[in-house]
């Protein structure tokens, strides 16, 4: 590993989320963008080449946002691996410039669902078998707390807390969709039931948004952040053989490579942006990462471990659950979440001390699978 | 079948339930009782659909075989949210079959089975594969 480069994260910048139809997919990726070089101190013509992630596109969406900064003849590269889409190009970025291939590449990811799914939940996938068959996402979901509390015993309301956690820290977050909006634990519990045991406030919004980095060499400039280990884990056969929950092995498996990489033990980790689509993500992933051991992932909320002012505060920016999920541009913001983390600059969610952050993204939706990818990257100020 | 009054306009290929173009049927075949899929003929790996090779070995041998109609939940939840054809409240399950895959299904009543309920097949409906209580 030793002739591995050293990757920071220069500058990071993001939309706000929420739903915007009326505005153009573009130009919430230009906000993101600007925002980015700006705070990367990099010019157009330092981008040796650009990832993107998307899951819904439109296609050609890099290249019509390129388009408009003026960004040009360089490699452009999509990559949609479902909710860790900006992750999947995150770390394609990092390992590019890790392995010298480039010394600055752009990153963003782009999403804009209110102009595809007017009616609520997103539309299952009819190529899928399970999409096909009527199970939607928060489903999915659903049978693994289903799964879950029958193992563990753990009651709904262990659920519901990582909901009034993170939609707590969201409140405080100014670029959040729910900004604003605090509930009570009897709120989360009362709220409309999706697939039980999962109310309407135990899943994330449906958004539009965009999020940016500028990775590349370090220029020695003030607030650039180190990548200490980026690591990427695809799906494997789940099925009738599987030990584990459904997701659980792809963010396993990236976050063991990603702790070999950086010689950081899981106890180290001051701040945590994770993958929590649905309140029982928060809890499986956790486990995964190995903050606990499987089965006790459901106490961390509640035991105030997690919270804010716990000892890993965990999405303190509101999570998707608060945020939104505009699925390709979510693993990106929440690498923009972790460095304004790192640097003191997150203002009323700010987490106090943080100087080892870690970011998770976990992507589904293909029957029989545990899962398309799972990214999971450590971070330091330099 | 009523087709949703405004057709979305999606990238994603939601099918003719939801008012899109039609779509070939990526789930597994019911006839009676039975799940139809193929085992492999090196590791006995049970697939339904059938795949090109076994998912779990590559062996390139596998056997027409059929699956249930017994089976146990992994776990079942109760949907409330309308979803293609089906309208709230509808249960699904996760069941392994005995001796088989494991199937997302519908369960006939809309109710919660505690999970390692036994099941049995109970045939299909529009392509749905539904169980009942054994």
């Amino acid at each position: 590993m030793s002739d591995r480069k050293e990757v920071v994260i220069r500058g990071v910048g993001s939309s706000h989320y929420g739903r915007f139809p009326d505005r153009r997919v573009e130009s919430l990726a230009w906000e993101a963008i600007l925002e980015a070089m700006q705070d990367a101190g990099a010019e157009a013509g330092e981008i040796e080449a650009v990832f993107v992630g998307s899951v819904f596109g439109p296609p050609g969406v890099a290249t019509r946002t390129l388009r408009g900064i003026g960004i040009g003849g360089v490699p452009v590269i999509t990559i949609e691996a479902a909710c860790a889409s900006g992750t999947a190009a995150y770390h394609e970025a990092c390992e590019a410039v890790a392995l010298g291939r480039y010394s600055c590449v752009l990153v963003f990811g782009i999403e804009h669902l209110s102009s595809l799914f007017t009616r609520g939940a997103i539309v299952p996938e009819a190529t899928d078998s399970e999409g096909r068959a009527g199970l939607p996402l928060p489903g999915l979901y659903a049978l693994q707390a289903q799964r879950y509390m029958a193992q563990f015993g753990t009651r709904p309301e262990a659920f519901a807390e990582v909901a009034v956690k993170n939609k707590g820290n969201g409140a405080h977050n100014p670029r959040a969709q729910l900004k604003g909006s605090a509930p009570t634990l009897d709120e989360v519990m009362s709220a409309k039931m999706i697939a039980e045991p999962l109310t309407f406030l135990q899943c994330c919004p449906v958004s539009d948004g965009s999020a940016a980095a500028v990775v590349g060499r370090p220029k020695g400039r003030r607030g650039e952040v180190r990548v200490l280990a980026s690591a990427m884990a695809s799906g494997q056969l789940w099925d009738h053989r599987s030990k584990e929950f459904w997701g659980e092995g792809p963010v396993r498996r990236a976050a063991q490579a990603a702790y070999a990489q950086s010689g950081i033990k899981p106890s180290e980790v001051d701040v945590l942006e994770v993958h929590d689509s649905f309140t029982i993500g928060e809890i499986l992933t956790l486990e995964a990462l190995d903050l606990c051991k499987v089965g006790e992932g459901a106490s961390l909320a509640p035991s105030g471990h997690t919270q804010r002012g716990g000892q890993q505060p965990v999405n303190p920016s509101g999570g998707l659950l608060s945020r939104g999920h505009p699925l390709g541009a979510t693993g990106t913001a929440q690498i923009a979440e972790i460095v304004w983390q790192l640097r003191g600059m997150a203002g009323a969610h700010q987490v106090p001390n943080a100087k080892l952050g870690l970011v998770e993204t976990m992507g589904g939706g293909a029957a029989g699978m545990e899962g398309n990818a799972s990214v999971v990257s450590l971070l330091a100020l330099r | 079948m009523s087709e949703p009054s405004a057709p979305p306009i999606s990238k994603r290929r939601s099918g003719q339930v939801m008012g899109g173009a039609f779509v070939s049927d990526p789930r597994c075949v019911v006839k009676g009782d039975k799940v139809i899929g193929v085992r492999c003929a090196h590791c006995r790996y049970p697939t339904s659909p059938p795949a090109p090779w076994c998912p779990a070995c590559q062996h390139r041998e596998q056997v027409e075989a059929e699956f249930g109609p017994g089976g146990t939940v992994w776990a079942s939840t109760l949907v409330q949210i309308p979803v293609g054809r089906w309208a709230p409240p509808y249960a699904m399950a996760y069941i392994d079959l005995d001796d088989g895959p494991r199937v997302i299904a519908h369960l006939e009543a809309p109710a919660i089975l505690a999970v390692g309920t036994r099941v049995n097949i109970v045939g299909g409906d529009d392509g749905d594969l539904i169980v009942r209580l054994a």
